[in-house]
């Protein structure tokens, strides 16, 4: 026999022999190494919008859909999706919905630049992470220091600084809770939208009165009485109103308190009524002005 | 204690004289690709290691025992057979059964890693089944497969050289990675040229690095030179 032929016939043969053995070692492989993936994960999670906010508290629309079929997780809790997503990740795991109120953000700060005293001539990097630490900036050291790192990290364009003063654009807004957990100064919190308006303490100082009213025109002075007039709900807790919004009913009507509250703390929050709109409906809106400046990286805008 | 010499020469040689980054220019798609964070970084360069060390100990292997002319598998088979004077030569095979060995290695880490390290497996990505195409891998086996065809039977590598290159390049591989990652997490902060943001700056960074692992030439022959200084 000719060595050519041999050497052909001997590749053949190894290449085959490689293939056999190689396949066979990962066959065995993949038996042994199976990892179990439920159906079901894949199904919920294309369900999931994909925003990956971390809105439900996990960190991303895969691991919420893990949680969803392994551990059993809630399925409303994705607050970009709402009730759409809600029904149709119930309905491939096969359980009933919960009753659950959209969670959507409070800044708990009512001043506006020019109700603020004591403010100092802040030149530093503009973000409220930077200014949180220099002293001086403003008298109020709970409240909104309005240099927008809610709105950086806003991924609806839903928070916006109007007046110094962050606010939410509740029609925009999903409730994924990004601004609250930019905020340095923990003043955006989640309550649960039982109707479009609800009645929200806007103001975290949790000073005495005096020096509430020292370094703010419309700061709560802890006077107590929107608690005595409806003591179920409130409950004073550090100088400041809280909410117990379990208790929350809609249908209260608690004018009554915010006309009673000396200062302006008791504000309704939420989407603008029928009224509001029917009677700025012959307004014009400025164009709005948006800081036009490049970074290289990160979101900090550089002065000086 | 020669032995012993030779293979650290070997290893010292594959990790930083001749890396096989930043001196040969082998496996630059990962290196660009998953060097962003140091973590992640370190994680690929543990897994090249860990497949580079199983495709040479596999690519050895057969090389040794099968596709060099006069290996005992073949040389045996001609003989059977009755062959005269000759030999076979399956050289031809290198390429395709070291890409063979290489998937299939791949393939079995990636089992592996999903299985019991599912994190890790997360991380990863596309980048693991990608491992596939690092041609550091290949590299290595071609490495390897210099040392063991056509050279005289004394100076061929065995299987403790192959593992001693492929373990070094795969350390090699693993600081190149992570010196790029930690790099590129500094630049992350820093203010860059706009004509040279993004891969620009990445190159160019290469680049210097591999500037200055030429520092490193000829730290082999030197070293070489010391030990038998010492031993003699």
């Amino acid at each position: 026999m000719s060595i050519v032929v041999v050497t052909i016939a001997l590749a053949a043969a190894t290449l085959l022999i490689l293939a056999v053995v190689m396949s066979t070692i990962l066959g065995i492989a993949n038996k042994s190494f199976h990892v179990p993936v439920d159906v079901r994960v894949e199904k919920v999670l294309a369900a999931l919008p994909g925003a990956n906010c971390g809105g439900c508290d996990y960190v991303g629309c895969s691991d919420y859909a893990e949680a969803i079929v392994l551990k059993g997780e809630d399925v409303t809790r994705c607050p970009v999706g709402g009730a759409a997503v809600s029904r149709e990740v119930a309905r491939i795991m096969g359980v009933e919905i919960r009753q659950a109120w959209p969670m959507r953000p409070v800044v708990h700060c009512a001043a506006t630049l020019d109700k603020r005293k004591r403010r100092g001539d802040y030149e530093g990097e503009r973000t409220c992470h930077a200014a949180n630490i220099v002293s001086g900036v403003q008298g109020c050291v709970y409240g909104c220091l309005g240099l927008g790192d809610c709105v950086s990290v806003c991924e609806y364009d839903a928070i916006h600084v109007v007046d110094g003063l962050a606010r939410v654009d509740y029609e925009r807004c999903t409730g994924c809770g990004a601004c609250v957990k930019a905020c340095p100064r923990n003043i955006i919190s989640r309550i649960p939208f039982k109707a479009d308006r609800v009645l929200a303490v806007l103001c975290a100082n949790k000073d005495f009165g005096k020096e509430v009213s020292d370094v703010c025109e419309v700061g709560c002075i802890g006077c107590k009485v929107c608690a005595r007039v409806v003591s179920d709900l409130i409950t004073i807790q550090d100088n400041l109103p809280v909410f117990d919004y379990g208790k929350y009913d809609p249908s209260q009507d608690l004018q009554a308190i915010v006309d009673k509250c000396p200062r302006e703390s008791l504000v309704w929050i939420g989407k603008p009524t029928s009224r509001d709109i029917q009677e700025t409906a012959d307004e014009t809106l400025s164009e709005r002005v948006e800081a036009d400046f490049k970074t290289t990286v990160d979101q900090t805008e550089w002065r000086g | 204690m020669e032995y012993f010499v030779n293979l650290l020469l070997i290893g010292v040689g594959a990790a930083l004289i001749h890396n096989f980054v930043f001196y040969y220019f082998v496996g630059l798609c990962p290196f660009l690709g998953v060097s962003k964070r140091i973590d992640m970084a370190f994680g690929m360069g543990l897994a090249v290691t860990f497949v580079i060390s199983i495709a040479s100990t596999l690519s050895w292997l057969l090389t040794y025992y099968v596709l060099r002319p006069g290996a005992p598998v073949s040389s045996w088979i001609w003989s059977t057979l009755g062959g005269g004077s000759g030999e076979v030569n399956l050289t031809i095979l290198s390429y395709l059964v070291y890409i063979f060995a290489i998937a299939s290695s791949v393939q079995f880490v990636e089992m592996y890693v999903r299985k019991f390290f599912p994190p890790l497996y997360k991380s990863f990505g596309i980048f693991l089944p990608l491992i596939t195409t690092n041609c550091a891998i290949l590299f290595a086996c071609l490495e390897i497969m210099k040392n063991v065809v056509g050279v005289e039977p004394a100076a061929m590598w065995g299987l403790d050289q192959a593992l001693v290159l492929s373990l070094g390049g795969g350390v090699g591989f693993t600081i190149a990675i992570v010196i790029m990652a930690g790099i590129r997490e500094e630049l992350e902060l820093s203010e860059i040229p706009e004509p040279m943001r993004g891969p620009g700056i990445v190159f160019i960074v290469a680049g210097i690095l591999a500037l200055a692992f030429m520092g490193f030439a000829g730290v082999d022959s030197a070293l070489a030179r010391l030990f038998k200084a010492g031993m003699s």
